[in-house]
């Protein structure tokens, strides 16, 4: 899908105006950013704001995330043993302490495979 | 007021133009109360000059009343209580709000050509590596056939160094691009501030209208009862805020309002000069 993000209350309006005469390229709407489809009326679309609002329109083609392909066995592990720890009120950071799960800063600072860049 | 028209000068609180042979437009007279366009004397071309005190926030509302114009009440409202020395109590807050708006200014980040040249070197690239993987084939066949393979091999050799020349100008094009998405993002940054400032602002307008509204609402209830006038007209309304307002420039007032049995009463009501069309 496209996301289309809008940074100042004209482009903002844009996007609304263009949302409501274009229900069927819009996946899902958030305010000042919306999801479109990726077709070519998506694109048509995203790039119109971008021509009339110049920097206040960001554009990112996003992926469908299969954590299996795209997340390592470990994170996944982490995340399913954490939403089952026993204390709700225990931060990651401690649970992560004495166990395999990988620590924060380690996760903070490792790319997943095949994302070029942000 | 001094209003001057062509070749002819009148003055006094009350000003009557019915009776000249020019039709003046109530939004010509308004510019030329507010000093729009050329000033008096610039001669011929202008008809109509008037000297007159600059008008205060609540003239634009009611600074001309006539049959079929439109009045925002709150917002006329609003500024009738500005005119009358009052303040809202968000004004510290939106001053500072729009001070912080000033000072953010994003650059413009155009990525466009760094992207560009991104899918550019791409293509060459993909195109190259065709060129490349046909070549050698082709002198893989000639060598296979024992013939002469030599031109084959130089023209490999030459399209194999051209496709590590676009590879290396590939990756220094991602790597721009990268570098730029990183500039870009901050700048964002600065643009999701003054986007939440803006609105901000909006809100901070909106409350204080409301309040400075409120403010002299009874007063203008009270005028409208004593316009006399039974309808809830436009007109009836302005009458009213152009009452409750402090009004120091001249009130155009169009036909068809006969609220007032003359421009004297009129003048008196507003507590200021008039302007009749």
């Amino acid at each position: 899908m496209l996301l289309v993000v809008t940074y100042s209350q004209a482009a903002r309006q844009t996007l609304r105006n263009v949302c409501n005469g274009h229900d069927e390229a819009v996946v899902q709407r958030f305010g000042r950013a919306v999801l479109l489809e990726a077709t070519e009326l998506g694109a048509f679309l995203a790039l119109r704001l971008r021509e009339k609002h110049a920097s206040d329109v960001q554009i990112e083609r996003t992926e469908a995330f299969n954590e299996f392909e795209d997340a390592p066995e470990e994170v996944r592990d982490a995340a399913t043993a954490y939403e089952d720890r026993a204390h709700p009120s225990t931060p990651y950071t401690k649970f992560a302490v004495g166990t395999d799960h990988p620590a924060p800063d380690t996760m903070r600072d490792a790319e997943l495979a095949g994302d070029t860049d942000r | 007021m001094r209003v001057e028209l062509a070749g002819e000068v009148r003055t006094g609180r009350v000003v009557d133009l019915r009776d000249t042979s020019v039709d003046f437009d109530a939004s010509a007279v308004v510019g030329a109360i507010r000093g729009d366009g050329p000033r008096a004397g610039d001669g011929p071309a202008r008809p109509l000059a008037i000297d007159c005190p600059v008008p205060g926030p609540a003239h634009e509302h009611v600074g001309a009343i006539r049959t079929g114009m439109g009045l925002s009440l709150r917002p006329a409202l609003a500024d009738a209580a500005r005119t009358r020395g009052h303040t809202p109590t968000q004004a510290d807050e939106l001053a500072a709000v729009r001070d912080r708006l000033s000072a953010l200014d994003p650059p413009e980040i155009d990525l466009r050509s760094a992207r560009r040249r991104v899918a550019e070197t791409s293509d060459d690239a993909e195109e190259l590596r065709e060129r490349v993987a046909a070549l050698r084939g082709r002198v893989q066949a000639l060598r296979d056939a024992g013939d002469e393979s030599g031109p084959a091999e130089a023209e490999l050799a030459s399209a194999t160094r051209e496709l590590s020349e676009v590879e290396t100008e590939r990756i220094a094009a991602e790597q721009a691009l990268s570098r730029a998405r990183n500039r870009a993002a901050e700048n964002r940054e600065r643009r999701r501030e003054r986007l939440r400032l803006a609105d901000r602002a909006d809100n901070l307008c909106r409350d204080a209208r409301e309040e400075l509204a409120r403010a002299v609402r009874p007063t203008f209830e009270d005028a409208r009862q004593a316009v006399p006038t039974d309808s809830e007209s436009p007109v009836s309304t302005a009458l009213a805020v152009a009452h409750v307002a402090d009004l120091d420039a001249p009130v155009v007032v169009g036909s068809g309002v006969d609220a007032f049995a003359d421009g004297e009463r009129l003048s008196e009501w507003f507590d200021a000069p008039v302007v009749r069309l």
